[in-house]
């Protein structure tokens, strides 16, 4: 499957540096995959965890911990949820833990090691602006 | 303030009452035609009904389009209609690129720009919905029966990537 590197605006005008992200849907939010970037310094699959309960992913109870990131103190809860990448034809789905941060100081999820790296075979080719997954089964 | 007559009843509008009668709402998918308020892209039937209470089936969406054209909007016709059903994952994607030149990066970059700070769904170039939360966001896809291919908030500061990758 592949991913086109994705733009954004910049604040200030502009565009933002295209970068390597991935779809990720969660399970019971299928409709609306989570933006991912592709962090291959991650140890940790995160998102924010307002996304939690919409997918209708319990929290209470899940094991914590806390952790900075992006200069922002934050604690993330585990859940073990079914994660769903697709392009036009394909479509993978597998088990993955997942850290729900709050507070979660970006726009976008952060596919890491744990629950994303482990589960494919990624090509990056930054110089065409995209990357591919291949699922590891 | 312009005079006009929709349905048999007279109204005085001007487009600020027109702006005023769509805060708080999200505009519903475009089927075809639309009109630009705000940098947004809304159904001509779907603001003339809030700015009237009429109902809709009281109206077409000529005599919508053509009311908010004199009120000094922009309407337009979506290149790509969408029916209103859900848009199955093959037809809802993209195709794969071919190496480095699918897609126009900075043509997303362009219709995101409305919606800095907004959490937003998109489908390929398209912005389907812009909303302050993924809740919303959420709610409407599920409401109008839309797959979105992403999610996320267009952000609104530097250190709001920066501090997950190199810039």
């Amino acid at each position: 499957m592949r991913f086109e590197f994705r733009a954004l605006p910049a604040a200030g005008g502009g565009a933002l540096t295209p970068r390597p992200v991935v779809d990720i849907a969660l399970e019971g939010l299928a409709d609306a995959p989570m933006e991912c970037l592709l962090d291959t310094g991650a140890l940790r699959t995160r998102m924010s965890a307002e996304l939690a309960p919409l997918a209708g992913i319990e929290l209470s109870g899940a094991l914590t911990e806390e952790f900075y990131i992006g200069g922002l103190k934050t604690v993330g809860a585990l859940a073990r949820v079914n994660l769903t990448v697709a392009d036009s034809t394909n479509e993978f789905s597998w088990d993955a833990p997942v850290w729900f941060c709050d507070p979660w100081p970006h726009p976008f999820g952060l596919a890491g090691l744990e629950g994303f790296l482990h589960h494919f075979l990624v090509t990056i080719c930054a110089y065409d602006g995209y990357l591919d997954i291949e699922p590891q089964l | 303030m312009t005079i006009m007559t929709v349905s048999g009843h007279r109204y005085d509008l001007d487009s600020r009452s027109v702006e005023a009668a769509l805060q708080g709402q999200l505009p519903e998918p475009i089927h075809e035609h639309f009109v630009v308020i705000n940098g947004r892209r809304w159904p001509p039937k779907q603001v003339l009904a809030l700015v009237t209470g009429l109902d809709r089936a009281d109206f077409t969406t000529h005599q919508a389009r053509r009311a908010l054209t004199r009120l000094g909007f922009t309407a337009a016709r979506a290149a790509s209609p969408r029916g209103h059903h859900p848009v199955p994952l093959s037809a809802a994607l993209p195709q794969p690129a071919v190496s480095g030149t699918a897609g126009r990066p900075e043509s997303l970059v362009e219709a995101l720009r409305p919606f800095v700070g907004l959490w937003v769904a998109v489908r390929g170039e398209e912005v389907l919905v812009a909303a302050p939360s993924a809740k919303e966001v959420v709610a409407w896809l599920a409401q109008h029966r839309q797959r979105a291919q992403s999610m996320f908030r267009v952000p609104d500061s530097g250190p709001a990537i920066t501090g997950a990758a190199p810039q």
